[in-house]
Order: C-alpha cells, then sequence, then structure tokens
C-alpha cells in the first residue's frame, strides 16, 4: 500500500471516528429521563384515567424508563458536567433513577416516589382535612 | 494527515522560512508516545525544515570542497600554494557562514518547538485545573451511582423480569451485544503500539511529564546550538588569524623578490660622497 494510500485511509478513519457515537455522546439522556419519568408519575396520579389504562401505561412507561436510566448512567458525556441539572440528578439517586431504585428496594415506583418526597401513609393517616 | 497536528503556516518567504505549529484539538488529544514523532513530521514538511535540510547538503559539499582544496595545498607549492591557500581561507569562511545561517535556523526550530510544547503544557494544566472541588464530589456521586446500578442490575433484572416489566427492550438486547465488541475494540486500543503510554528511562509516564521532558530537551539543545554559535566564532577569529599570516607571508614574499636596494640608510649612502 502506498504512502498516499495509508494517508487516504487514516483520514477516512478520522472522519470516521469524527461521525461516530464514540465522540461526545447521544445529547439529552437525562432530559429524555426527567421528561418520561414526569409522565410517568403523571400516570401514576392523573384521576382520570381507569385502572386498566394506569396499569397498561405504566407498563409501557416502565420499561422505557428502566432504558432510559441505564442510558444516562451510562452516559460518558454527563460525566463531570457541572450543571444544576446533572447534579441535582445524581444527587438524588433514588428519585432520578426510580424504577431501578424502587425494584432494588423491593417497593413499588409510587411509593419509592412519594418516600421519596417526604408522603409516607404516616404522614397521610395523621393529617386533617381542613380549609385553607 | 493524520498524524499532523498543526499546519504551519505558508505565509513566509523562502528567504526567511518559518514553522508556526500550533496546539491544535488533535495535537492535545494525541497520545504522548505519538507527539514527538508528530511534531518532528509537521516540521520536516515545513519550510523550515526544508531550508534546515538544504543547508546540510550544502554543508556537506562545502566540507568536501574543504577537504580536497586542503589535500590540494599539501600537494603545492609557490605561487599555485598561496593561490590555494587564500581559496581555502575562502572556502572556510563560506563554511562558517552556512553553519552559521544552519544554527539560526536550527535555534528558530527550537524556539517553535518550545513554544507550542509550553502551549501544549498549559492546555494539560487547565485541564487539570478545571477539576474543581464541587465538580470532583459530582464525579464521585456519579462514580458511586454507577457503582450502585452496577451491582445491583441483575438482581434488579430478575425482579423485572418476574414483573414482567421486563428490561428486554431492544436496547438492552443490543447493549450486551455492542458492549463485548466495544471491549474486544477496547483490548485491541489499550494493546495497540501507538498507544503505548511514553517511556523516560524505562519508567512509565504521564503526558504532562513527558511533555516537560520534550521541554527540557529543547532547552537543552537551545544550550547547545549556543555553544555551537562560541565554537563557530573561535573558528572565524582563527580564519582571520590564518589570513593575517597568510597576507604577512606574501608581503615578505614580494620583498624578498624585489630588487630595490635599500637606500634609506646613511652608510649606504657614504660611498656617493667619498671621491674616487
Amino acid at each position: 500500500m502506498t504512502k498516499l494510500t495509508l494517508c487516504a485511509c487514516a483520514a477516512a478513519a478520522c472522519v470516521a471516528i469524527g461521525l461516530s457515537p464514540i465522540g461526545p455522546a447521544q445529547a439529552g439522556t437525562l432530559e429524555n429521563l426527567e421528561r418520561e419519568r414526569a409522565i410517568f408519575i403523571d400516570t401514576l396520579l392523573d384521576p382520570d384515567v381507569t385502572p386498566m389504562e394506569r396499569i397498561e401505561k405504566v407498563r409501557i412507561s416502565k420499561r422505557r424508563l428502566v432504558d432510559l436510566e441505564r442510558m444516562v448512567l451510562r452516559d460518558k458525556s454527563l460525566t463531570g458536567r457541572n450543571t444544576p441539572t446533572v447534579r441535582r440528578a445524581f444527587e438524588n439517586y433514588d428519585l432520578t433513577f426510580l424504577v431501578n431504585a424502587s425494584t432494588e428496594r423491593n417497593v413499588s415506583a409510587i411509593d419509592a416516589w412519594l418516600a421519596e418526597i417526604g408522603i409516607t401513609t404516616q404522614s397521610l393517616m395523621s393529617a386533617k382535612i381542613g380549609r385553607r | 494527515m493524520l498524524a499532523v497536528p498543526a499546519n504551519a503556516s505558508a505565509k513566509s518567504s523562502a528567504a526567511d522560512p518559518s514553522w508556526r505549529p500550533e496546539v491544535s484539538e488533535r495535537l492535545v488529544k494525541l497520545p504522548a508516545a505519538y507527539l514527538k514523532k508528530s511534531l518532528d513530521r509537521d516540521f520536516a514538511q515545513s519550510e523550515l525544515g526544508v531550508a534546515i535540510e538544504d543547508l546540510g547538503d550544502e554543508i556537506g559539499f562545502k566540507s568536501q570542497t574543504l577537504s580536497d582544496l586542503q589535500g590540494a595545498i599539501g600537494k603545492s607549492d609557490g605561487e599555485v600554494r598561496i593561490e590555494l591557500r587564500h581559496q581555502f581561507l575562502a572556502e572556510k569562511r563560506a563554511y562558517l557562514e552556512l553553519v552559521s545561517n544552519k544554527h539560526a535556523l536550527r535555534r528558530k526550530h527550537v524556539v517553535a518547538k518550545k513554544r507550542v510544547l509550553e502551549a501544549l503544557i498549559q492546555r494539560l494544566v487547565q485541564d487539570e485545573l478545571a477539576m474543581t472541588p464541587a465538580r470532583q464530589k459530582l464525579i464521585e456521586t456519579q462514580v458511586n451511582a454507577s457503582q450502585r446500578f452496577e451491582a445491583t442490575m441483575s438482581a434488579v433484572d430478575v425482579k423485572l423480569l418476574a414483573t414482567s416489566a421486563a428490561p428486554n427492550s431492544r436496547y438492552s438486547r443490543e447493549y450486551g451485544k455492542n458492549l463485548t465488541a466495544m471491549e474486544t475494540l477496547i483490548r485491541a486500543i489499550d494493546d495497540h503500539p501507538m498507544n503505548a503510554q511514553p517511556v523516560i528511562e524505562g519508567q512509565v509516564v504521564t503526558k504532562g511529564d513527558y511533555v516537560r521532558q520534550l521541554i527540557a530537551d529543547t532547552d537543552a539543545e537551545i544550550a547547545l546550538i549556543q555553544q555551537g554559535e562560541m565554537i563557530l566564532g573561535y573558528m572565524a577569529k582563527l580564519i582571520a588569524l590564518d589570513a593575517t599570516k597568510l597576507s604577512e607571508q606574501v608581503a615578505d614574499a614580494e620583498r624578498i623578490d624585489s630588487d630595490v636596494t635599500d637606500r634609506t640608510s646613511l652608510t649606504s649612502a657614504v660611498d656617493i660622497f667619498i671621491a674616487k
């Protein structure tokens, strides 16, 4: 192989590296996760859906969340990205990676979420109905 | 070209050849072991590199001429010998000019190289300084999160399978396959000779240490060039002395060959005043 051909190969390899996902990882994995989690929680709390609809929606959303949580944890572009969003996300592992954390702790996602934001059965039971 | 980290400027003319490498992002990311080769190759292709190469050839030819002349002087005599010695001195002076020019260009090269290495080390230090305590803390948190995730992933997968929200998505399936391929590639990259860690005196060193060593090498080269310039100065002094000596010898020879007697002394004029 001539020197020129070698140079051309090297240049082509450089272009390929530039275009491949090895470079900066796909942007927005954390944003996608947060959007999906918001939809998931909204579904859990939505009073307008029937129990069957809720189960089906949660099943689909949970499957997506499992993948998205793993994508975020494996996203190298987030490593050391010192923004408030990234900081908050990793400081609150149990809230950000809700499905993973709740399954790990053997509790349902809604229970894990409510516990993380400070609403427990005890606090609900001791709550009083009153005029605001 | 893959190896060339910076482009030499084409602004300079042939009379003032230059090499102006710049610290590109690619140079910063280049494996340390490849850094020096890459800089050397970039320089060799620059106007300055070509000019030094050409001067080296010229000096080689000039040395040969000097050797030939020296040999010829040994075999000659009379006026031819003086003429050859004169030519020898002129060629020696021309040789010194060439070597002096080469030293000036070499100095230019080393100074440019040192400048780019110092800029490079500055960039590397900036990257280190960018590691603020807050960022350090975030990275630690992320590492902990990742470790927690890896430690519980299998158990979580089993539980999710049991609850039908199985992680058996396309992403999960493909991720495993891709991970295996990536690990193979990463191993190949780690074992690749061009990715070898730099070594100084048998010790594997960091990129920063390696660049600092290169800077020290350029300092040493500058000092040696300065010493070379002093040697050139002494050579020039010797040529001047040789020229003076030759000039004296030629003048003496002319005086000896001359028919004119010395009539300036009074004793030589005594005969004129004596009546015969």
